[in-house]
């Protein structure tokens, strides 16, 4: 345990205290602040032509849920995509090609100790772009009538989701001492998990389109997304997450066994 | 305190090393003296449970590298070729990291890095970034590193290289102050760094151990032939003077004009090299006997140079 505090306590100063992840926070405001605002101003205007019955819009448009919270959580979920590989390619591939790594390798401590220390640190970036992000939904509370819990789900979905991509970009890093790589290998992992979702409108065979339908992790942050907690969804991402931190503990420890 | 059993590591098809079996006491401060690429990290990174051996065993303190691979780190301190510092963090903020991975009492945390801070001379740079110091102060916050655990065991791969010629003097001395709080494996291609702070030498080459024992003993190892250093006023054309009464003589030239006689460990003989000169008028200025230095023998022990 105090091993992975340790390493925790390291990486949050890394994230924490260095330039990196502020300009990586400016920038994701900067751009939250523009498209949000976009978005609540359409959603004002539609929701007033609504009212005085112009033209026929859907229930969902007359919604803040879908029109503003979504697309503001799906942007989120774009800049998870690539901040995660970017923010994990420190953590095992430059140690690896820094040699400090050995250190690690030389000091009484477990792999799943660096594993788990180095992701609790990912699991606190996440959390801290998401707070970030919350606090836009929080702002809009002043202005619109809607209930808070069912963004507060969503952006659990989301937070679930970043969590996937900590754990693909983690591994992803582990697997290579070059940094460009493993931010590559990172994005394509994290794009990958929703191209498979999509793989299931063209495949036929009935079982194949089954098993795709559960592995993809559109089905799954869909009822997240409308606020609907299912359990099958929230096994669903615990275990994609174990089995990426398991191949990453995997490729830590099989370190020691290669040259 | 350390014993290496039928130790072997292959890389693919390339065997690194093959059958290192020593013991090292309490105590000892060891060479692992090799040329490049003569396993000597290879062995040091099995030691420090690093990597695991393809074949054989290595025991810390009576815990084997890989059954008890926690107790072990718990007692090394390692230096790695390359420094394993972290260029964004401040000397003080690393050591502190490495004090806690090593698992140090909370209580001794900081006199134990303040002792390391003191032995290696770094107190100096302790709040700097370690991305704006010299190669030769990363080298020495790396032999910090090794230190701040206070380990049973100091394991130190080439820790001169990269310095100037007073680091590297320090360092020595730093080796040499050690010597007794600590048990150190050092790894060198560089013999006079053994000569300087070890007590006992495992000479490696090609994977294999060609020697190990202490530095006297190996020193003695050529002692079968005598090699005197002789100045003439006139210089000697050749070797074959001294042939009649001297045999197995090897004569060189040396640089100052000197020259350098090798023959049977046979003290007689060398009054008869004296008589020889002194007969045939080359004019004696200076006949001093030169032990063969460990130089020689490590040379001629892993190329089979013969001097």
């Amino acid at each position: 345990m105090a091993a992975i505090w340790t390493i925790l306590k390291k990486e949050l100063k890394a994230v924490f205290l260095s330039p990196l992840f502020y300009i990586i926070i400016f920038f994701v405001s900067l751009i939250l602040s523009i498209t949000f605002s976009v978005a609540v101003y359409n959603f004002a205007q539609i929701s007033s032509n609504a009212m005085m019955s112009f033209g026929l819009s859907s229930p969902q448009q007359q919604n803040i849920h879908y029109m503003v919270f979504l697309s503001h959580l799906s942007l989120v979920n774009l800049i998870f995509i690539f901040v995660m590989p970017a923010l994990s390619m420190r953590l095992i591939s430059e140690e690896k090609k820094n040699r400090t790594f050995d250190l690690l390798l030389t000091s009484p401590i477990q792999s799943y100790e660096i594993m788990i220390g180095k992701f609790l640190s990912l699991v606190f970036v996440v959390l801290a772009i998401l707070v970030v992000a919350v606090m836009y939904i929080f702002s809009a509370k002043r202005i619109f009538e809607f209930s808070l819990s069912t963004a507060l789900v969503a952006a659990l979905g989301i937070f679930l989701v970043g969590l996937v991509y900590s754990a693909m970009s983690l591994f992803a890093s582990s697997l290579t001492e070059n940094t460009m790589l493993s931010f590559f290998i990172g994005i394509v992992l994290n794009l990958g998990v929703w191209i498979i979702g999509g793989l299931s409108d063209v495949v036929d065979t009935a079982w194949l389109k089954a098993v795709l339908e559960q592995i993809s992790l559109n089905n799954h942050l869909q009822a997240l997304i409308e606020g609907v907690i299912r359990t099958n969804s929230l096994v669903y991402f615990l275990s994609i997450i174990a089995l990426f931190c398991f191949l990453t503990e995997r490729v830590i420890e099989s370190s020691r066994w290669k040259a | 305190m350390i014993e290496v059993k039928n130790l072997c590591k292959n890389y693919g098809d390339r065997t690194a090393i093959s059958h290192l079996n020593f013991t090292i006491e309490k105590g000892d401060v060891v060479g692992l003296l090799g040329p490049n690429g003569a396993g000597k990290s290879t062995t040091m990174k099995i030691i420090t449970g690093f990597m695991a051996p393809t074949s054989g065993e290595a025991l810390i303190s009576g815990f084997d590298v890989f059954e008890h691979p926690i107790e072990v780190k718990k007692r090394i301190g390692y230096l790695p070729e390359t420094p394993p510092v972290y260029l964004d963090m401040t000397v003080i903020d690393y050591l502190n990291f490495v004090a806690d991975l090593k698992m140090v009492d909370p209580k001794k945390k900081n006199d134990y890095i303040q002792n390391s801070l003191l032995k290696t001379q770094t107190e100096s740079v302790q709040n700097r970034l370690i991305r704006n110091l010299s190669k030769g102060f990363k080298q020495r916050v790396g032999l910090a590193q090794a230190l701040v655990s206070n380990p049973e065991i100091l394991i130190l791969d080439e820790p001169t290289v990269g310095l100037d010629p007073k680091q590297v003097a320090e360092v020595r001395q730093l080796i040499k102050d050690l010597r007794g709080h600590h048990t150190i494996i050092l790894s060198t291609h560089i013999l006079s760094e053994v000569q300087a702070t070890c007590n006992k030498v495992i000479i490696i080459h090609q994977g294999q151990i060609v020697a190990q024992d202490s530095i006297e003993n190996i020193e003695k190892l050529s002692e079968q032939k005598i090699q005197i250093n002789l100045r003439t006023r006139k210089p000697i054309a050749d070797a074959t003077i001294f042939k009649n009464q001297v045999s197995d003589l090897e004569m060189t030239t040396l640089d100052d004009g000197s020259y350098k006689l090798i023959f049977k460990n046979d003290e007689s003989l060398i009054d008869q090299v004296a008589k020889i000169v002194i007969e045939k008028n080359y004019g004696l200025l200076e006949l001093k006997i030169t032990k063969k230095s460990l130089e020689d023998v490590f040379l001629n022990l892993t190329y089979g140079v013969k001097n």
